[in-house]
């Protein structure tokens, strides 16, 4: 019965990621789920629309980079540019799929960029969103 | 006779060589560090060590969390390969080459080629200041904008 009830509950907790991500981004996002479990007892799952938010967002820390559109572009199924010239592939997971597949890869480049553009730490909830925003298109 | 042209044999070999990062039809590429293609090449072309002093490398690296309005931080892992590569490959290593550091003063750190007396002198002898504005170049720093061997360290007038 109380193994019932668990897997009826994470059922519920991984439906929401699960419904967006795909197959390969899967442990990423579960990783990022645990996280943003243990920091808000109130969460209850990623959310595409939040993580699109988020991503168009415009934010005062840095002049040079004020948003993630800065570089990656406002359609994300389309490749974006370094402020040095430098093509960046498709953010999206269908035009790119190895994206998010690498944890370490990932946790580097959110580690930069939530500095360079919002001037602190992202949460585990805004990562997990952003990702499952970018594995729903 | 035969003793000066062999002298001027080698001089020329020496001048070829000494050339081969400035001038163009440069066949002998670099080895270049594999961690420094990957780490920084990822947002800007791999920037050749040879064109700037260890000590702008150094103050480079040193600052990755200010990197040119951006965060670049890397791993002490990821970093040791570089810092090594970068040092002995800089301008004033044994790797280097003189002709690249002709001018700099010794209490001047340059952060970036386009500082370089060398670089200023090639480039700005032929090339309107303004060329380097536009949306297609967007920075100095573009070099592959026009140079399109760059990624792979040619930077001749035909690469």
């Amino acid at each position: 019965m109380k193994s019932r009830q668990f897997i009826a509950l994470s059922c519920i907790v991984l439906l929401p990621a699960m419904a967006y991500a795909g197959a390969a981004q899967k442990p990423i996002i579960d990783s990022y789920l645990a996280a943003a479990k243990a920091e808000n007892a109130a969460f209850s799952g990623f959310s595409a629309e939040r993580g699109k938010s988020f991503f168009l967002a415009k934010h005062d820390a840095s002049s040079e980079t004020p948003s993630c559109t800065t570089c990656h572009t406002s359609d994300p199924t389309k490749a974006g540019q370094t402020r040095a010239g430098k093509d960046v592939a498709p953010m999206a997971v269908s035009k790119t799929p190895d994206r998010f597949t690498d944890a370490e890869k990932v946790e580097k480049w959110f580690t930069r960029n939530c500095q360079s553009v919002i001037g602190r730490a992202c949460t585990a909830q805004e990562k997990g969103d952003f990702i499952t925003f970018m594995a729903s298109l | 006779m035969k003793k000066i042209i062999g002298i001027g044999a080698v001089s020329l070999l020496t001048l070829g060589a000494s050339l081969a990062l400035v001038g163009p039809g440069n066949s002998a590429l670099p080895q270049v560090e594999p961690a420094y293609v990957k780490e920084c090449g990822a947002c800007h072309i791999p920037y050749p060590a040879q064109y700037l002093p260890k000590r702008s490398w150094e103050r480079i690296l040193g600052s990755l969390d200010k990197h040119f309005g951006e965060n670049a931080t890397l791993s002490p892992k990821a970093l040791q390969p570089i810092k090594a590569y970068l040092d002995s490959h800089a301008a004033d290593s044994a790797a280097g080459n003189p002709r690249i550091m002709r001018d700099v003063a010794v209490n001047n750190t340059p952060l970036r080629i386009v500082e370089m007396p060398f670089w200023i002198h090639i480039h700005h002898k032929q090339i309107e200041r303004k060329a380097f504005d536009t949306p297609k170049v967007k920075s100095a720093g573009n070099c592959a904008a026009c140079h399109k061997g760059a990624a792979n360290g040619q930077f001749g007038d035909d690469d």
